[in-house]
């Protein structure tokens, strides 16, 4: 019971912030500056992260369908198996999960320990409100971030597929015909949908990061919980509105 | 405070990701931002088996649509097609459902239909017609199968025999058990043979074996066939000679060929006959002088009269003689 009344006490104040930033967003051409920083930290500085972990998600996902088409046949269909999962499944999700361990995990720490050593108060007593200069430009640099990190996840996925179905004695498929399936039986609408998705996740992520770091209260011992929350709330979050997303996507 | 150095890269960063989406957006839809909606045309089959919303629609093989949906109607089922806008599929073009692989990915294949035909109106009906799929091969399959072991049954019975007869193969059996030992036997002389052959014993084996003969051989086919060429040509005289006798030239032709001469040899022989004739009936001088005894003694007689007469005429003088010899023949 008690922990049914935390969970819907963190949704109603994670609501309460979206609206009291979103109640600022007039405020962001004023901000650009912390705008850029957190777009920096955000999207620039995950970029080699995320290159490398997907480039390896595409060469896995082309060598086990390989090796599991090696008895069957369809090895052609490895491209457009390769291409789906990272543009609507993958991709995304592997992107999300990336920001919420390394993204959330540092708006959790910073904002939480602004909270315990007062900073928090100090800004509210200047009425300067933390929504709108530590939220707002958080949210919106995601929003910016998260479709150019996730559609770099998805080519370098797509590039690491081809290379291994082309240089794996059992696979052995030319780029040209790996890509061509691809081309044959993919639509945007299924890249743009992992975009969405991406975009949804990265949002929520940073949104609960926040709520979370400034609803810290107690002292230093706090700030490492509130990160633990921040990351593990985000990670359910991330699968469980992967399957709703997807759903309402169809 | 702004570092620039940083902005620029965000900047960067911002613009590559946008730049990708649109690279990925341009390969995969071909760079239309709305779908094209095209046409659609309905398709009526007797079954659309495999088919399926989305499945291509093809013509020679180019995707030109999809299917939209699929919906029974009355005693049909019906396939509407979605054809791109800039295709145009004549009016007597035929659909028909075509099987890409054996695992039930089907897509509707039209025809191009003769080039003076006008084009299909949007919501109209493009004919169909009915392929075989893989059940009624697998059918078909299944009936060859039966009619192919009834023949190898037959087979097998003619081979094997039935409970009434002796097969092909008993037969065989029985021939080769029966006469295995002259089979055996000969082999053996055979064998025996060839082995003298080999040794270089024998006529033949030497002939194989020994130059010499062979040379000989040589040599005596030459002559044979000198003495076939003088044949040849003696067989030409004497055809020379048949010619000339069919010619009727020469002693032999005239014999032969001439009826003059045949006649004269019929009338001689009939005169010879009648002379031999009257010679044996005893007629004549000399038929009597030969059958009748009478006339040798008479003669013999004759003669002895005369040597008297002779013996006395020794001064009489030859008319005399010649009286005396008168008288007594006559």
């Amino acid at each position: 019971m008690k922990q049914l009344i935390q969970i819907l006490e963190g949704l109603g104040s994670t609501l309460q912030l979206l609206m009291r930033a979103a109640s600022y967003a007039g405020t962001l051409p004023r901000q650009i500056g912390r705008f850029v920083e957190q777009c920096y930290t955000i999207g620039y500085t995950t970029l080699p992260i995320v290159a490398i972990l997907s480039f390896f998600i595409g060469s896995v996902l082309a060598l086990q369908s390989g090796h599991a088409a090696e008895n069957f046949g369809p090895k052609q269909f490895i491209g457009l198996l390769v291409g789906l999962s990272m543009a609507a499944e993958l991709g995304p999700v592997m992107v999300a999960v990336l920001l919420a361990g390394r993204v959330g995990s540092a708006i959790a720490a910073e904002l939480a320990s602004m909270k315990v050593y007062q900073e928090i108060d100090a800004l509210e007593t200047m009425n300067i409100p933390p929504a709108r200069i530590l939220v707002l430009p958080r949210l919106a640099a995601i929003l910016v971030m998260m479709p150019v990190l996730t559609i770099i996840a998805d080519l370098v996925g797509w590039f690491g597929g081809a290379i291994v179905a082309k240089y794996t004695h059992f696979i052995s498929i030319e780029p040209e015909s790996y890509f061509a399936t691809m081309r044959q039986y993919m639509e945007f609408r299924d890249v743009w949908n992992g975009l969405v998705k991406a975009e949804v996740f990265g949002f929520v992520i940073v949104l609960v990061s926040c709520n979370i770091g400034l609803n810290t209260r107690g002292g230093p011992r706090e700030i490492g919980a509130s990160v633990t929350r921040a990351v593990v709330v985000s990670l359910i979050l991330i699968l469980v509105l992967d399957y709703f997303v997807t759903k309402a996507l169809m | 405070m702004i570092n620039m150095q940083q902005t620029a890269r965000v900047g960067l960063f911002f613009l590559l990701g946008l730049a990708l989406i649109w690279v990925t957006f341009e390969t995969l839809s071909g760079g239309k931002v709305f779908k094209d909606k095209g046409y659609q045309i309905v398709a009526g089959f007797e079954s659309l088996k495999e088919l399926k919303e989305g499945d291509d629609v093809r013509m020679a093989g180019v995707k030109i649509g999809t299917v939209a949906s699929t919906r029974l109607a009355g005693r049909r089922a019906e396939a509407v097609l979605r054809i791109d806008s800039d295709v145009k599929i004549k009016e007597d073009a035929t659909a028909s459902i075509v099987m890409s692989g054996l695992i039930g990915t089907n897509y509707i294949g039209v025809d191009l239909g003769s080039a003076g035909a006008g084009d299909l109106r949007p919501g109209a009906e493009i004919h169909t017609k009915v392929t075989p799929d893989i059940n009624s091969v697998m059918t078909q399959l299944g009936s060859l199968g039966a009619k192919l072991e009834d023949t190898l049954g037959s087979l097998g019975t003619a081979m094997n025999g039935n409970g009434k007869g002796p097969g092909l193969l008993q037969k065989i059996d029985k021939l080769v058990s029966d006469n295995g030992e002259n089979v055996t036997a000969t082999m053996a002389n055979v064998r025996q043979v060839s082995e003298k052959l080999n040794k270089g014993e024998g006529t033949l084996g030497k002939l194989i074996n020994d130059p010499k003969l062979h040379d000989d051989l040589v040599a005596s086919v030459a002559e044979i066939k000198s003495t076939a060429t003088e044949a040849r040509n003696f067989v030409a005289d004497a055809q020379n000679i048949v010619d000339q006798v069919k010619a009727g030239r020469g002693t032999l032709g005239a014999l032969v060929y001439d009826d003059t001469t045949g006649n004269n040899i019929k009338v001689t022989a009939a005169n010879l006959r009648s002379v031999s004739d009257k010679l044996a009936r005893g007629e004549g001088t000399l038929g009597k002088l030969i059958n009748d005894d009478s006339t040798l003694r008479d003669a013999q007689a004759v003669m002895k009269k005369a040597n008297t007469a002779l013996d006395g005429l020794g001064d009489s003088g030859p008319i005399t003689a010649v009286g005396i010899v008168a008288k007594s023949l006559f």
